[in-house]
């Protein structure tokens, strides 16, 4: 007895030793920046007025209120964040529901989508500005002439350059809902599609009254994931449009860039992160919730 | 240099080249001395005549060069090709001095925001980097870095004379002074000047501009005269350094200030307006279409592509579009002063790489570092990188920092793209430009990032020029209360 929990304590210890130093890493790397972080959010840390930084508790909060470039961006974060994920979801699911029976060509089909995700955001990003939406040059303008649409500044015009920005993180991560989607309806259990077959009239009857509410959880899971990319999204709009034409593309996590490393406000800048941070957490938070109701 | 990225490939072979011969010479020399008792001191003896033959300029200063021997020094610089020319003749200072110089080279957004965080936290690991002259009040406000009349006035460190201060292109000395003290010293600068197809100038039967108006009216008699070519195009790109370092000229032609004696921003003067409906019209009328994302290269590019009759921007662009294997126009170009504003006033850009001295080195490192800034921007060393050709497509340098180069036959003739580029550039230098030609203050990242918004949602029509400019100085206006 003695022996064993002796054996036990030095395994604990064991145990703890070799995890050690990536704990310490972890800590290190991850808990100490982002407690700072935290701290930061709370001082006046202006590098450009150095003279009046102090602790101001909540002020730079209160400030955010007043500060229509921040509702701007958080405006902006809020469509671009909704939009791409709805268009991730549903042409994922399009392209899942349609390709699942598919079988010659299916792996191709799979190897082929991971493509785009497998790009850096920021190559992703440059390549759709420079030989994509490029007017009169780029591919997507290319095509819009030729087809008589006439050509668009795609990333000239706030409007266009919202929706361009949106159309490249869809391109970019649908892959990801569809594979998501592929792997769950080829693992749905096959009776109940029988039975389906003979119980619906139409095939949209049979995705929405059996296939939709199979893979519900799939759908959930892909909506949290892709909420919380899209919510810190950097590098793709970065390098496409740098935020601009204007604030048209701003999102707030480019906001508290700019305000941290442009303007140097570095506990403004902290206080708009870490605002992000709590909003990506609580609406990950509720998303979860609705996934424990969803699978009891 | 061992550790540099690309480690420019002339310069090592230059190296090498140098110590084959100083070994021959020493090898010929040892059997020369053959037996004189001396023998063992000749080698050195050698090598001190040779390095003072290849540095004998410098040796003309009275300092001692070695004072600071065996300091290592990291400076960041951008992959621009007057650094890769600095980077490559270096080894020379490190002969010199016994100081070895390792280089960190990043793009300049990357490159300020590293210098920042370093000069921040006070970790002086970069000695010393290629800074913004707008940053340097900033710098100041922290007290980041040292001043450097400092280093100039310590006859231990700089011989007066033989630097001649006085000879670095007074403008930019000055757009480097914080409350009257040097901050950064001048190595590489431009200013803006009028870039044309001389070409389709004649064809059109136009006369270079005298004035704005006459710039915009070439623009739009040139605009699609053949169906294709863009009139004109002034930066479109969001940014301090990208719009903002146009449409401050505009606004000051314009007679436009910064801010009223009481300190309150005028940016939405009628100067202002005026001068931001100018910029916005030529460019949604006569600009290449995507010039609301256009920095300097895209219009560059287009401007060698033969898409593009006219622009305004740096006189170092000249160095690419003169070049006939990257460019369709080398040759047809003709070259101006800026155009006269309404209030009767050309003005350029004012622009260097200003070298600061890292307040949180340590003494040693700091004279090291003073050291090499002497050297780098003094007239030998500029002379020499002027020259300096790093291949056979290699680019000259456009932007020397001594008005006795700019008026130097040898420089000359290297850039003699047109008779007269040299005097347009050198005119511009001397009279068209202005320290205060944007506002230099500590809070300079946030008004230009303030004025680069406003400016470019006018440019796309977000917002007219008139409710950009009122929202803009209002901001303005928030942020030098704080």
């Amino acid at each position: 007895m003695k022996n064993r929990s002796g054996l036990y304590a030095s395994w604990e210890r064991f145990g703890w030793t070799m995890s050690a130093p990536s704990v310490l890493f972890l800590v290190a790397m991850t808990s100490i920046p982002l407690l700072s972080l935290l701290v930061m959010g709370t001082w006046r840390i202006d590098l450009t007025n150095p003279m009046g930084n102090r602790w101001i508790g909540i002020s730079n909060y209160l400030e955010m209120l007043q500060d229509s470039r921040f509702w701007n961006a958080a405006w902006v974060t809020a469509i671009y964040t909704v939009s791409t994920v709805v268009l991730q979801v549903a042409l994922g699911l399009v392209m899942a529901v349609a390709l699942f029976r598919q079988v010659r060509g299916q792996g191709l089909i799979r190897v082929s989508v991971l493509l785009p995700m497998i790009l850096a955001p920021v190559v992703v990003g440059l390549a759709w500005r420079t030989l994509i939406l490029t007017p009169e040059y780029g591919i997507l303008d290319y095509l819009a002439i030729s087809l008589g649409f006439g050509s668009k500044p795609w990333l000239g015009d706030p409007r266009w350059a919202l929706a361009s920005v949106i159309i490249i993180h869809t391109w970019q991560w649908t892959p990801f809902a569809f594979l998501v989607f592929l792997a769950s309806l080829h693992a749905l259990p096959q009776e109940p599609l029988e039975a389906a077959l003979l119980d619906t009239k139409t095939a949209w009857q049979r995705f929405r009254y059996v296939i939709l509410p199979m893979i519900r959880p799939a759908i959930v899971i892909v909506v949290i994931f892709r909420t919380m990319i899209a919510l810190r999204a950097f590098a793709a709009i970065f390098s496409a449009t740098g935020g601009g034409p204007g604030t048209a593309t701003e999102i707030l996590n480019l906001y508290a860039y700019r305000v941290s490393f442009n303007d140097l406000n570095l506990g403004y800048g902290a206080a708009v992160a870490t605002l992000l941070l709590f909003l990506t957490l609580a609406i990950s938070a509720i998303f979860f919730r609705m996934r424990g109701s969803v699978i009891s | 240099m061992e550790t540099d990225f690309k480690g420019p490939p002339r310069a090592g072979r230059r190296c090498a080249m140098t110590r084959f011969t100083r070994r021959r010479f020493i090898e010929t020399t040892a059997k020369i001395g053959g037996l004189l008792a001396a023998a063992t001191a000749a080698p050195s003896f050698v090598k001190r005549t040779i390095a003072d033959e290849k540095h004998s300029e410098y040796l003309k200063a009275k300092v001692n060069w070695r004072q600071a021997e065996g300091e290592q020094l990291k400076i960041l610089v951008t992959p621009a090709h007057y650094f890769n020319k600095f980077r490559a003749i270096t080894p020379h200072f490190t002969e010199l001095t016994g100081i070895k110089i390792d280089f960190e080279v990043i793009p300049p957004r990357e490159m300020r925001e590293k210098a920042l965080l370093d000069l921040g936290a006070k970790t002086a690991i970069y000695a010393s980097h290629t800074a913004d002259p707008m940053y340097l009040p900033l710098y100041e406000a922290n007290k980041w870095v040292d001043p450097l009349d400092d280093y100039l006035d310590d006859p231990t460190l700089t011989d007066r004379a033989w630097f001649d201060l006085d000879d670095i292109i007074p403008l930019w000395r000055a757009a480097n002074q914080v409350k009257g003290k040097l901050y950064g010293m001048p190595v590489e600068g431009e200013c803006t000047i009028h870039i044309y197809r001389r070409d389709i100038y004649e064809q059109l039967g136009l006369t270079p501009p005298e004035t704005m108006e006459a710039f915009a009216e070439a623009a739009r008699k040139s605009h699609r005269f053949d169906g294709k070519i863009a009139g004109a195009a002034l930066r479109g790109f969001r940014g301090p350094g990208q719009n903002m370092y146009i449409w401050p000229s505009l606004f000051l032609a314009w007679g436009g200030r910064w801010f009223d004696s009481a300190g309150n921003p005028q940016v939405n003067s009628e100067a202002g307006v005026k001068s931001l409906e100018f910029y916005c019209n030529l460019n949604q009328n006569y600009g290449p279409p995507g010039v609301e994302n256009f920095n300097w290269p895209e219009i560059m590019e287009a401007f060698a592509g033969g898409n593009l009759v006219q622009y305004i921007d740096a006189n170092s662009t000249a160095s690419v579009i003169e070049n006939p294997n990257k460019s369709k126009v080398a040759g047809k170009v003709g070259y101006g002063r800026w155009p006269k504003g309404p209030s009767g006033r050309r003005v350029t850009s004012i622009w260097n790489w200003a070298m600061p001295i890292n307040g949180a080195l340590s003494p040693k490192k700091k004279r090291a570092t003073w050291l090499y800034i002497q050297w780098l921007a003094s007239r030998p060393t500029q002379m020499s990188s002027a020259l300096y050709m790093e291949g056979p497509d290699a680019v000259v340098r456009t932007g020397v920092n001594r008005i006795s180069i700019w008026t130097d036959p040898q420089y000359r003739k290297v850039i003699a793209f047109t008779p007269d580029y040299a005097d347009v550039v050198l005119t511009s230098l001397k009279e068209d430009t202005d320290p205060d030609w944007r506002p230099r203050v500590p809070q300079w990242p946030k008004i230009g990032e303030i004025m680069a918004v406003a400016v470019q949602a006018a440019l796309v029509k977000q917002k007219t020029p008139k409710a950009a400019l009122d929202e803009a100085n209002a901001q303005i206006a928030k942020v030098m209360r704080e």
